[in-house]
């Protein structure tokens, strides 16, 4: 229990460190009555409590809780006098405030647990600048002034995770029975025209069909406008679309439902995934772009699902991807295609347009 | 910066000549909520980094655009003004994105924003069920709970802490208000909604994030568009609460700063320590 070396070993010169102590000390001598039953002890003991405070926390390294449960079994040592300005309050109720047990500690350990933690706190000081530089954009750091490459497969492959984790959530939070939000026409919200790019010539449209692939039948089949609209009934809904920006927009829109579409020309067995695609799609300086999107069957089958092809009463204009467009509310705007040209049914998960670019892929909302 | 020892100790009957006199300390702070406390940091750092450059995606505050430039973003109009006006930064390539360049990861980096930013904003969830753990386990949570008579007491603080810098610089007498809790009322009010608007902000976050599936929440704070003017601000009260937070803890002294690193304290109670300062 007497284990006074290794108290000494952790500051063998603790006694003249601080200034104020030794005056102290003067001040106060006369009151000193050494009671010290252990004559054998060095000179430079603590007493038999405050070698039992070092023992706290050369024993509980990494274990802190256990020093507030040591506590009391400290607090009921410190003489009477040590205790006497400290105003001890029974709590009045179980929100009221209740004191902190106080601990008699030598010099030397709070010394000695404020130099170790001190040096901890700098390690992860340390540790978080290094990590901010492995995971910030290269960009970012070059502006701060970093030269170097930092662009590792360690920061790749956790800001992967931090998306894969955050998709496996938007999935569980799914639900196919759970109805978005709907408006009245009170409150539409103008809609801004964000084509990827450049908006496509219109001519495109006279000559239009959907194909379909990945078929139960094996078959690809090609529907041109007016049989699609004659064939299934329209639904109207009035549902907000969000982009991955942070903007949205409430709109007014009329189309058939996927699900509908899925029943009659029914998917292959095994798919679980539809391609869809718009190869009308043009970039910024007028090039064709062909853009796609992966929709899950799940997602394709909710109700509010729409090949849309109307939009505020009237057939889509070329901006919002006339004739027939997705309009999957609950996804990000990104997997809304417009102008869709083929939809392709596959076992495994298509890609997506955005995914090079380090966007998810699941945008579930 | 202040004596270890407070000044009403009284050495130990037991302690020899030799010896150090004991101190009396307490507990402050447990260690899970000293290790949330500062992985808040970083944590916030990386979330309003990042949130800065998604917000540039799709600014909440924009006016019509500028005939000139096109220009319909208030924080790029922000950026404009300093570097027209603010020496040395005359010649700055991209004026409109100054705002964006010094105080986000950057402009045109949504991806990597929305990668950084759940990566923090999951790390931020967990640091904040570690520091409830950590208020539990510790018990010091009832510190934190706002009192009914704290509204006078905390301005008469705010009061003090305004008087404080004008008083040092005339030579004047300025008493501190006496209190003898863990914390001051200004101290609870601020340490008590800190905590609130980093739950708030996790529910707005996920509002914004999730605004069909959690529509019901994206409703409690007025829409999709609502809670994102919410998100925006109560990262500004996160700001706002650090730069006096930070300028406080200084000016109080070692101890406080010691108190949330290595958890002990040697103010073991503040109403004695403040009699005795004054």
């Amino acid at each position: 229990m007497n284990n006074e070396e290794k108290g000494n070993s952790l500051e063998p010169k603790d006694i003249s460190s601080t200034g104020t102590e030794p005056k102290l000390e003067t001040t106060k001598l006369p009151e000193a009555c050494p009671e010290d039953t252990n004559p054998a002890a060095p000179i430079a003991t603590e007493t038999p409590q405050a070698v039992e405070a070092i023992e706290q926390p050369v024993d509980a390294d990494g274990s802190p809780s256990s020093s507030v449960e040591s506590a009391p079994q400290a607090d009921e040592k410190v003489p009477p006098i040590a205790v006497e300005p400290v105003s001890v309050k029974k709590p009045q109720s179980f929100f009221g405030e209740q004191p902190l047990p106080i601990i008699d500690m030598a010099p030397r350990v709070l010394r000695y647990r404020t130099r170790r933690d001190l040096l901890l706190f700098g390690a992860g000081a340390v540790a978080a600048v290094a990590g901010a530089g492995l995971l910030l954009p290269q960009t970012t750091l070059s502006r701060m002034g970093v030269r170097r490459d930092m662009n590792s497969r360690g920061k790749e492959w956790l800001l992967n995770k931090a998306l894969r984790i955050d998709d496996d959530v938007a999935e569980a939070l799914y639900s196919r029975n759970r109805m978005v939000p709907t408006y009245t026409k009170s409150q539409i919200t103008p809609i801004k025209n964000n084509y990827n790019g450049a908006t496509p010539d219109p001519g495109y449209i006279s000559g239009w069909t959907l194909t379909l692939d990945g078929l139960a039948s094996g078959l690809s089949v090609s529907l041109d406008i007016r049989k699609l609209m004659n064939r299934f009934p329209v639904h109207e809904q009035i549902t907000r679309l969000v982009c991955v920006e942070g903007w949205s927009a409430i709109a007014w829109w009329a189309g058939l439902r996927f699900d509908d579409l899925l029943r009659a020309y029914s998917p292959k067995l095994q798919a679980k995934w539809a391609r869809v695609d718009s190869s009308v799609n043009l970039d910024a300086s007028g090039n064709p772009d062909p853009y796609f999107a992966s929709i899950d069957l799940a997602t394709a089958r909710h109700p509010q699902t729409l090949l849309a092809t109307h939009f505020n009463g009237l057939p889509l204009t070329v901006e919002h991807g006339a004739p027939l467009r997705l309009l999957v509310p609950i996804k990000l705007g990104l997997k809304n295609v417009k102008a869709i040209t083929r939809i392709t049914y596959s076992a495994e998960e298509p890609r997506d347009y955005w995914a090079p670019y380090g966007y998810s892929s699941n945008d579930g909302i | 910066m202040s004596s270890a020892i407070p000044p009403h100790h009284e050495p130990n009957p037991t302690s020899t000549l030799l010896v150090e006199p004991s101190v009396l300390v307490v507990k402050r702070h447990h260690i899970l909520v000293r290790c949330s406390h500062w992985l808040n940091v970083p944590l916030l750092l990386g979330l309003i980094l990042s949130g800065i450059s998604i917000y540039w995606a799709s600014p909440i505050y924009q006016h019509k655009p500028d005939p000139v430039t096109g220009n319909f973003d208030v924080a790029a109009d922000i950026g404009i003004w300093i570097c027209a006006h603010v020496p040395g930064q005359h010649h700055y390539a991209s004026p409109p994105d100054w705002i964006y360049n010094h105080m986000s990861l950057g402009p045109g980096m949504l991806a990597v924003a929305l990668q950084l930013h759940w990566l923090c904003a999951y790390l931020f969830m967990l640091n904040g069920m570690v520091y409830v753990a950590g208020l539990i386990m510790g018990r010091g949570w009832r510190s934190l709970l706002p009192h009914w008579a704290d509204l006078f007491d905390a301005l008469r603080m705010f009061r003090y802490y305004l008087g404080v810098p004008f008083a040092k610089l005339t030579h004047r007498e300025w008493l501190h208000p006496p209190f003898n809790t863990k914390y001051n009322a200004l101290q609870r009010a601020a340490y008590f909604s800190v905590p609130v608007a980093g739950f708030l902000s996790v529910a707005t976050g996920w509002a914004i994030h999730k605004p069909m599936q959690l529509h019901w929440l994206a409703a409690l704070f007025g829409g999709f568009d609502a809670a994102r003017v919410w998100h925006f601000w109560l990262m500004w009260l996160f700001i706002f609460f650090v730069v006096p937070h930070v300028i406080l803890v200084f000016a109080d002294g070692w101890d406080t700063l010691r108190s949330m690193i290595v958890g002990w304290s040697t103010k073991v109670d503040r109403s004695e320590v403040i009699a005795n300062e004054q």
